[in-house]
């Protein structure tokens, strides 16, 4: 199992990956964690991102940019996660 | 003194707009903060983590889950300062229960997978993403959620927006106006139109005192002033209660703290 990590070294680590959408948004609280898959999938669709936000009910511009400029970092971090796991099934 | 009417502009679940006539905005503006920061409501705050084998860690997912808006039952449950309780008792907590695992495909564990002792307590928003599971992971975890206040954290604050402002007032004057239409044009919130050879405001709780408008006059017809002895109040609700109930009780919070004031003076 994983080591203990040094409580600073924890906090850095909870500071810097937002692997997920957040829940709400940094400047207001709204929520917008229930909307991300929702935006991508009327996007992919050839939805003009414009109206997609506005199809979300997100008017303000704090929350628009907090859909906007997410990246899904857990998908990358499950990859190695999966490939751990693998190794640990070959030994 | 002063009279004072108020006037419901707009309302529906989420949102409400008022106009208060008589109450300056310094004044209105202690019931925005006390709609902020002493409303209760409750919210996830302690997670108990029995297995987690996800990539996201502990304190994270702990963080994720007290963000998700629960239904607050209205005077069901106490708060801190209410009763007296060493963290957790049934007058001030409710169990909710989260158990998910991933066996041959990806998982989005999803707030409606959340379940609870409380019928009335319960995720308002079903599709909150709370974490993605990898074939193999799992979680489980059960939450207890209590009565808390904006000013602990702001998790327990029941509103995203609350602004108070002066109520705008816009001034046409029809004798120099000559229709040329550029105020139409650069209004932001086309509030201004042109009816029957006369410009005229639909909405005027809309306007947000830019003042594009009077800057592109040429002839000096149209004037914007705030008339700071009136106040217009807005709140949107994040979801845990109703608009109006979180403006109803903001004012309840007042006449609390006005009560607990009065004693201490008394020395009671
Ligand atoms: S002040 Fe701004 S919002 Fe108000 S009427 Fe003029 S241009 Fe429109
Ligand atoms: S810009 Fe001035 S003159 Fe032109 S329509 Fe508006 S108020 Fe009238
Ligand atoms: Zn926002």
């Amino acid at each position: 199992m994983e080591d203990q990590v040094p409580e600073e070294e924890n906090r850095r680590l909870i500071g810097d990956l937002n692997m997920m959408i957040p829940v709400r948004c940094f400047t207001c609280g709204n929520v917008i964690g229930d909307k991300y898959s929702k935006f991508m999938e009327a996007v992919n669709k050839g939805i003009d991102p414009k109206e997609a936000l506005d199809e979300l009910g997100l008017n303000r511009y704090c929350c628009r940019r907090m859909i906007l400029s997410h990246v899904n970092i857990i998908d990358q971090f499950i990859l190695y996660e999966m490939v751990r796991l693998k190794d640990a099934q070959d030994i | 003194m002063r009279k004072i009417s108020s006037k419901l502009i707009m309302k529906d679940e989420r949102q409400i707009t008022m106009l208060v006539k008589g109450v300056p905005v310094t004044i209105m503006n202690s019931v925005r903060r006390a709609a902020i920061s002493l409303v209760p409501t409750i919210a996830i705050d302690k997670v108990y983590v029995f297995e987690n084998t996800s990539v996201m860690n502990d304190q994270m997912l702990a963080h994720r889950l007290g963000l998700i808006p629960l239904n607050t039952p209205k005077n069901k449950y106490k708060t801190k300062e209410e009763h007296d309780c060493e963290g957790e008792c049934p007058e001030c907590t409710v169990y909710l229960y989260l158990k998910a695992e991933a066996m041959d495909d990806h998982v989005i564990v999803k707030s409606g997978d959340i379940t609870s002792d409380d019928p009335d307590v319960y995720p308002i928003y079903s599709d909150i993403e709370i974490v993605r599971l990898a074939p193999g992971q799992k979680i489980e975890l059960t939450m207890s959620a209590r009565m808390g206040r904006g000013w602990e954290h702001a998790k327990w604050s029941p509103v995203t927006v609350a602004v108070v402002r002066g109520e705008p007032k816009v001034r046409i004057f029809h004798n120099k106006c000559d229709l040329c239409g550029e105020c139409v044009k650069v209004c932001p919130k086309n509030i201004l139109k042109i009816r029957e050879d006369k410009l005229i405001v639909t909405d005027i709780y809309k306007c947000t005192t830019c003042m594009l408008c009077v800057d592109s006059c040429p002839k000096e017809a149209i004037k914007v002033d705030i008339d700071e002895n009136n106040s217009l109040i807005y709140m949107e609700s994040v979801g845990s209660l109703k608009a109006e109930d979180i403006l109803v009780s903001a004012f309840d919070e007042i006449i609390r703290k006005m009560k607990e004031f009065t004693k201490a003076v008394k020395g009671e």
